[in-house]
């Protein structure tokens, strides 16, 4: 058992009405103990800097300005260093959707809560359930049936300390709704943030989720969403990771229900020591469901970019349409990528692709580029920047898209090839 | 305006220019023209800069200024272009964007404003005109599709774009009819003004019909052995290589 988790399970306070999630999560970790490094969950990406680390969370935070991205109009729910600081029942929001902290005193809201929390997470996520036990914020949305919301909703995660914080959002987008979620995690400290994120799609409803993981250096980050899909309900979903020490996401699309659709596309642009791990897992247990998966990286110097993308079609999923889809530009010889796509199937009349490839940079059409004077970082964006842009073109949200393309671009511009 | 002295260049440890001294003026046109394997693109990818060719002893100015201490990109807005006997395509990229981040390039460096999209677009059009191009060329990706003879003339185009002082012309012949090599021809006749200077690397006399050198080089073995004016060219295409030696004459075999 390691230092942290130790600490972990004795922090652990079971005492409010999630106390029996938390209790099972608790008695899980005992007894899976801290991962073997030959575990295939965390096989590429070890968690030496978490295993002899001070489990200690910040009791009170700084109210701080979040970053912006112009023209979003969102609503912002704000933790620094895992601690609430909106507040939330003051919080002007749209007709149809309702948003409290996980504290609530209502019976009715603890038990739409109970409901979802740890329900929808599979309980195979070692950090999901430190999350399950130890997280004291976090945020419910809940958007009434037939509600349009198209005020977005944003949940920002920023570190600014060396502590560790665990936050949680559950959101239950009844029949026939639709919202935006949008998941953003910053910061550089020595830190540690699980966040953790559990969506409940009802029959009919519509779910436009985006997660930036964008913390970096210093700032640990493991974390999840996790999405439960029922009939004809649609998730179109963009994730972007940058990378820090160690950034693990976790992600889990479950078709619980007929002719769901899916929709995921996942950007990584890491550089220096960075690692970035994505795990998504995508069960089909019902017929006719669709999901398409388009998962693309780009990693330069001593980074490491690990892709575990797994489709488990179960036998009862016939007509399932599939596609999993991994790209990944090498920019240095030191990089490395760990890609992995896995298909599972046990229904015979499905329709499934996957592929993952690794290219690096064409030096001949860098050097043509560079005859006719472009700018060698001008060139690089040119030839490699538009299988990510492909991706970033496809956010369906204007002031997001306008947002990440000169994010994305810049960023790219500055990862040195060698 | 260009000046090499004494140039010694290797690829994967293999010498392959060995000495070489040329001297070249403003608005000069040279030929060098050699047998296979004399090193005639070899001079032109050290020349650019390209990665892989190593630059073992010698010096080479370009106006004055060191080009070997020059990145590939430094190199280009210093003033030298180099045509491509085989250029590359790069789906994704289109001519025109490839061409604008170009052009502004050349106008930073020579502390100019950058070109709006239409002051751009009316200049890449006459150039497109001047050698026969058709404008949707400049949407199509760089070089993708292109046939042989559009691709010389595309690199014409970039040059006649590009304004700049010392272009290097690496066996632009290869491959043409003869309608084609006149309109390359006339595309690089067009950009003679006295001052920008040439390096016509060909392998046969045919160009030079079209594209009237002030000096003929003969290269073999990575060194300059003979040099003369144009007649030295058609002595050549008459006698071949013959008085370079037998040892030439199996290579061109």
């Amino acid at each position: 058992m390691s230092q942290w988790l130790q600490q972990v399970i004795d922090g652990a306070q079971c005492d409010d009405y999630l106390a029996p999630v938390r209790q099972q999560a608790l008695t899980q970790l005992k007894a899976d103990g801290w991962p073997a490094r030959r575990n295939e969950s965390w096989r590429f990406t070890p968690l030496t800097s978490v295993e002899k680390r001070e489990a200690k969370t910040a009791t009170q935070a700084d109210v701080l300005p979040v970053p912006a991205i112009d023209n979003l109009n969102a609503i912002d729910l704000v933790f620094v260093d895992g601690v609430l600081i909106t507040q939330v029942n003051t919080l002007d929001v749209p007709k149809g959707m309702v948003i409290t902290s996980l504290k609530h005193d209502d019976v009715a809201t603890q038990q739409a809560i109970s409901s979802i929390y740890g329900q929808i997470k599979p309980t195979r996520h070692m950090f999901g359930l430190v999350n399950d036990a130890l997280c004291e914020h976090g945020i419910f949305i809940s958007v009434e049936e037939n509600a349009k919301i198209d005020t977005p909703v944003r949940i920002v995660n920023m570190a600014t300390q060396n502590v560790d914080a665990h936050t949680r959002v559950v959101v239950k987008v009844a029949k026939g709704a639709s919202a935006t979620v949008i998941e953003q995690g910053v910061g550089d400290t020595d830190s540690l943030t699980t966040a953790f994120a559990e969506y409940d799609i009802a029959d009919d409803a519509h779910l436009e989720h985006y997660r930036f993981a964008m913390f970096t250096a210093a700032a640990k980050q493991l974390g999840g969403s996790h999405f439960k899909l029922h009939s004809r309900s649609t998730l179109n979903s963009t994730m972007v990771g940058y990378g820090s020490d160690l950034s693990r996401l976790d992600v889990d699309i479950h078709h619980a229900g007929e002719f769901a659709d899916a929709k995921m596309n996942a950007i990584y642009l890491l550089a220096e020591g960075e690692l970035f791990d994505l795990h998504s897992t995508i069960e089909h247990a019902m017929p006719n469901g669709t999901t398409e998966e388009n998962a693309r990286g780009i990693v330069g110097d001593k980074a490491r970019a690990v892709f575990n993308g797994r489709i488990h079609i179960h036998r009862d999923a016939q007509k399932t349409l599939a596609e999993l889809n991994n790209r990944n530009l090498l920019l240095s010889r030191r990089g490395v990528i760990n890609t992995k796509p896995e298909l599972e199937i046990y229904a015979d009349d499905v329709k499934c692709a996957h592929g993952a490839t690794v290219a690096e940079i064409d030096e001949e059409a860098l050097y043509y580029l560079l005859t006719r004077g472009v700018p060698r970082s001008k060139a690089l964006v040119m030839l490699n920047f538009g299988f990510i842009q492909e991706l970033v073109n496809d956010v369906p949200n204007s002031a997001i898209r306008e947002w990440l393309q000169p994010l994305l671009s810049e960023r790219f511009s500055q990862m040195e090839v060698k | 305006m260009l000046s090499i002295k004494n140039l010694h260049a290797s690829v994967e440890e293999k010498n392959i220019i060995k000495g070489l001294n040329l001297e070249i003026k403003p608005g000069e046109v040279h030929a060098i023209m050699g047998p296979n394997g004399a090193g005639k693109s070899t001079l032109g990818y050290v020349l650019s800069g390209r990665d892989g060719y190593e630059v073992s002893e010698g010096d080479v100015t370009l106006n004055g200024k060191d080009l070997l201490d020059l990145e590939v990109e430094e190199r280009a807005r210093e003033g030298l272009f180099l045509a491509f006997q085989y250029p590359v395509e790069i789906p994704g990229v289109s001519n025109m964007e490839f061409m604008k981040e170009s052009v502004n390039a050349m106008r930073e460096e020579r502390g100019e404003e950058a070109l709006t999209a239409a002051e751009f677009l009316k200049k890449a059009k006459e150039a497109c005109k001047q050698v026969q191009l058709p404008l949707d060329f400049l949407k199509r990706g760089v070089n993708e599709g292109f046939s042989g003879g559009e691709k010389k003339r595309n690199e014409i185009m970039q040059m006649i774009l590009l304004e700049p002082s010392l272009c290097i012309l690496d066996e632009s012949d290869s491959g043409l009819d003869v309608d084609a090599l006149q309109v390359v021809a006339n595309g690089v006749n067009s950009q003679r003004d006295g001052k920008r200077s040439f390096i016509v690397v060909t392998h046969y006399q045919r160009l030079l019909d079209y594209i009237k050198p002030d000096f003929v080089h003969i290269l073999a073995d990575g060194k300059i052995v003979k040099s003369g004016d144009a007649s030295l060219a058609h002595e050549v295409e008459k006698e071949g290589y013959a008085f370079l030696g037998k040892a030439y004459e199996e290579a061109e075999a």
